[in-house]
């Protein structure tokens, strides 16, 4: 019964397009008006193979990024303001609700008529636009919040501030996560208003455009490739979500109903450690920005060297798990990392090829972009795939030798930036590397921070990790290098100019890299130490979001005032 | 002797709602607690117990009267209240949540930590400390409360039912925990709970209230020897009679 409902909501839609295909072709709709399921698919593939769709989609992105970022940001903080001051209140709300129920679009001539036809009047026609609902969401949220917990905060002598950073925040940020998730969806829907107003590019301007020729295909093609866009920024936000709000309980996922094939994709996925791969898509993504920033954007390639570094990473996570566990190092205590072989799920065989697999696909996303580029991705890319391999695997493998943490730091760092960089750019200076430090030293971190936590068991097997050879007290100055070595490398190439001043906003994590460098020191337990490591990778996660942030910053403020 | 909390002839009033009628929840409430007393507050479920320590917390205008809390040590804070039913921040580990205090009061870093730490071990939650209130039972969040209010070291701690979630034996064990700290900490503490039999066992006096409008009805001087042994006290003939003197007045109120 499951089953055949499962297949229905699969095949429904299959047949609506069908028959719609068959009433195109039979004559029955007007193929001057409407659009033909097969040639959409013909013009979608054409249009990114010539990267005309990926050029109209990073436009257009690039608009709602900076449009909903700024409307965002005022909205969630006047809202938190209005939230928790009556006064605040008091002003603004009135203003609010009159402004909230008029149509969005009106608003655009106005804007149009201020500013002209330039891009700032298009990114703040989006920004007027979303502002308003995210003020009044988190508003609504803070309101919302259960009034002990205030009443808490004061019982302990909470100062204002203290209360808005412990209290009002972190208890209305799920549901401001809920509002970011529907504004940006709105902003898909406005773009394609806003672009109707002298836009030269965008894929808005794409659909106006089809739209007066009658190219009802290619019309097509510009809804489905926006809708798909909106369905992937849609996962990525419920993807990142359990990392932002750790502390909402996960819906328990249902197991009973679990198929062969759901289970199997479950153990693989799982195997491969994908918590992980925030490692390796921080350097992608932050190669590509700093790439469009020098004027080289190319989503195609970005994005293919994302998915080829996470591919290679994965390899690396299967093979390691099949060595470790034929080397005996991983013991039930340590069934936290990968694991799959100790609970049964797969065998070590199905691991090994599995990661030779993951490797291959790495390697052929690498040839594709190796064939067109140039030969500093054949490098970079054999080096890569060998670091993985003998990352756990031979004789002398790296993370044995005290060699992890060079390792980590040149292939989870510069290794990436640059390839994503040069990818795009066809060529990369020395800049780049450069620019790619900051995290290359906190990704060395988290893994410091494993190898100190499991100081004691590593001794006992005979693993040599950097923490053992230098003995306790090094091996914590060891941690402090490497999280300072972070900050240090981002602000000297903030002051020569090679990070743009906006990446500093990432020094707002500081205060959190210091309270960890001051917990190394209090604990040698494994159980006090496990936090440790997993707020590091917290906060290479968010060090790298913030300084991605600032890039991007900086390359909007440039194209804005470049029109 | 000026005594450590002075509530005098204390009238507190919910203004009502549209179709509800104002509430009279508190009327011409006198009590006095002296420095370093243990005093329980008994009565009726919906008598104005809880909305009594909101007041002394300052979480709670008062209608009419006057509440005063006298200071004696300026480097602690003056009271801290633990919350019916736990009320910890689902947003923070049991460490921050029992960090809490000690944060909004600057102490630094590492000597909260360690503070924190060792009030989570007293109350068994060693192995939780990174947990979140979600993962936990509502018994071990009560706990949390509690390490929480105890770390911050208050100079009056306002406890409202704080065990009544828990099991006969964890009950048990934080009795002792309270007392200890009581003892050591020479804080002064305001205890509301439902059972005769807890009031008996950890304080010095039990007040009892009436039923709503709640005024104070009589109390109880609790002669019983410290320390005192839950199993012993039960046959000890002081405490049959304290038993017997609470209950006839509080069996009128209830009925
Ligand atoms: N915020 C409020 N607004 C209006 N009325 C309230 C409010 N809080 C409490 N009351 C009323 O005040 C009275 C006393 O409430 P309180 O919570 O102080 O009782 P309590 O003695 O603590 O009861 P319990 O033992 O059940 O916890 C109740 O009758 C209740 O209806
Ligand atoms: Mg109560």
């Amino acid at each position: 019964m499951r089953l055949n409902r499962r297949w229905i909501s699969v095949l429904s839609p299959l047949i609506l397009v069908l028959v719609w295909e068959m009433l195109v072709q039979a004559g029955v709709l007007n193929r001057r008006f409407f659009p033909q399921p097969t040639k959409v698919i013909e013009t979608l593939i054409d249009l990114s193979s010539t990267g005309t769709l990926w050029n109209e989609l990073g436009i257009s992105a690039l608009r709602i990024t900076v449009g909903f970022l700024i409307g965002s940001l005022i909205g969630i903080s006047l809202g938190l303001l209005i939230g928790i001051s009556q006064t605040a209140s008091a002003a603004l709300r009135p203003i609010i609700t009159a402004i909230n129920p008029i149509p969005k679009i009106a608003l655009i001539p106005f804007v149009v008529l201020a500013l002209g036809f330039t891009e700032w009047a298009r990114v703040l026609s989006l920004a007027i636009s979303v502002m308003p609902i995210m003020l009044l969401d988190t508003a609504a949220a803070v309101g919302r919040i259960d009034s002990r917990y205030f009443e808490v905060a004061q019982n302990y002598g909470a100062s204002r501030w203290d209360t808005f950073w412990t209290v009002a925040l972190p208890a209305s940020l799920p549901s401001i996560m809920n509002s970011v998730k529907l504004g940006l969806s709105y902003s898909l829907t406005l773009i394609i208003g806003v672009e109707l107003f002298g836009a030269r590019q965008g894929i808005g301007k794409l659909i106006w455009d089809s739209a007066s020729l009658y190219a009802v295909n290619k019309l097509g093609a510009g809804i489905v490739a926006i809708a798909l866009t909106g369905w992937l920024i849609t996962a990525a936000i419920d993807a990142l979500t359990p990392s932002l709000i750790p502390w909402q309980p996960r819906p328990v996922d249902p197991r009973i109903e679990e198929s062969p094939i759901q289970r199997q994709i479950r153990v693989w996925w799982r195997a491969t450690r994908p918590w992980s791969f925030t490692a390796a898509t921080i350097p992608a993504v932050l190669g590509t920005m700093i790439a469009a920033y020098q004027g080289h954007f190319n989503l195609l390639h970005g994005v293919l060297v994302m998915v080829g570094s996470i591919a290679l990473q994965a390899g690396t996570n299967l093979i390691n798990d099949f060595y470790d566990y034929r080397k005996g190092t991983d013991n039930e205590q340590s069934l936290g990392i990968g694991g799959a072989i100790q609970r049964k799920d797969l065998t070590p065989r199905q691991i090994f090829l599995g990661g030779i697999s993951a490797f291959a696909v790495g390697s052929g996303i690498g040839l594709y972009l190796v064939s067109v580029s140039g030969p500093l991705i054949l490098i970079l890319g054999i080096l890569s795939v060998l670091a993985g391999f003998f990352y756990t695997a031979g004789p002398a493998a790296l993370a044995y030798t005290g060699l992890g943490e060079i390792t980590v730091f040149i292939f989870m760092g510069p290794v990436i930036v640059v390839g994503a960089y040069y990818v795009q750019a066809g060529a990369v200076g020395w800049d780049v590397f450069w620019a790619s430090l900051p995290i290359a030293f906190l990704v060395a971190a988290i893994l410091h921070a494993n190898n100190l936590r499991d100081m004691e068991t590593d001794r006992r097997i005979g693993k040599r990790t950097l923490a053992i050879i230098l003995g306790r007290k090094y091996a914590n100055i060891e941690y402090y290098v490497l999280v300072g070595g972070t900050y240090a490398a981002l602000i000297v190439t903030v002051i020569l100019g090679i990070s743009p001043l906006y990446t500093l906003i990432t020094l707002i994590t500081l205060p959190t890299a210091v309270n960890l460098m001051r917990r190394v020191v209090l604990n040698t337990e494994p159980a006090a130490l496990n936090p440790v490591l997993r707020k590091t990778a917290q906060l290479h996660q968010r060090f790298g979001m913030l300084l991605v942030g600032g890039w991007v910053i900086a390359l909007c403020l440039k194209l804005l005032s470049g029109n | 002797m000026i005594p450590k909390i002075a509530i005098e002839a204390v009238t507190i009033r919910y203004a009502g709602r549209a179709g509800a009628g104002e509430v009279v929840a508190v009327e011409g409430v006198d009590l006095r607690v002296q420095e370093g007393e243990f005093v329980c507050l008994v009565g009726p479920s919906g008598c104005g117990k809880t909305t009594l320590l909101r007041a002394v917390a300052g979480l709670q205008p008062v209608s009419k009267g006057t509440i005063q809390v006298t200071r004696s040590d300026p480097s602690r804070p003056a009271t801290a209240m633990v919350f019916q039913g736990a009320a910890v921040f689902p947003w923070m580990t049991v460490l921050e949540n029992v960090d809490y205090g000690l944060r909004t009061r600057g102490m630094p870093y590492a000597e909260r930590t360690a503070e924190a730490q060792r009030w989570i071990r007293q109350v068994k939650l060693e192995r939780f400390a990174e947990a979140y209130p979600h993962q936990l039972s509502g018994g071990m969040q009560q706990r949390v409360g509690l390490a929480r209010a105890f770390a911050y070291n208050p100079e009056i701690l306002l406890m409202d039912e704080p065990f009544g979630a828990l099991d006969a034996q964890t009950r048990l064990i934080l009795q002792d925990t309270l007392l200890e700290l009581w003892q050591t900490s020479g804080c002064t503490i305001l205890f509301v709970t439902h059972s005769i039999d807890e009031a008996l066992t950890l304080g010095d006096r039990v007040v009892i209230m009436s039923a709503r409008p709640g005024r104070i009805m009589g109390e109880e001087r609790v002669s019983l020897a410290r320390p005192r042994e839950a199993v012993q006290l039960r046959s000890d003939p002081h405490y049959g009679e304290a038993f017997g003197r609470i209950w006839s007045q509080l069996r009128e109120e209830v009925r």
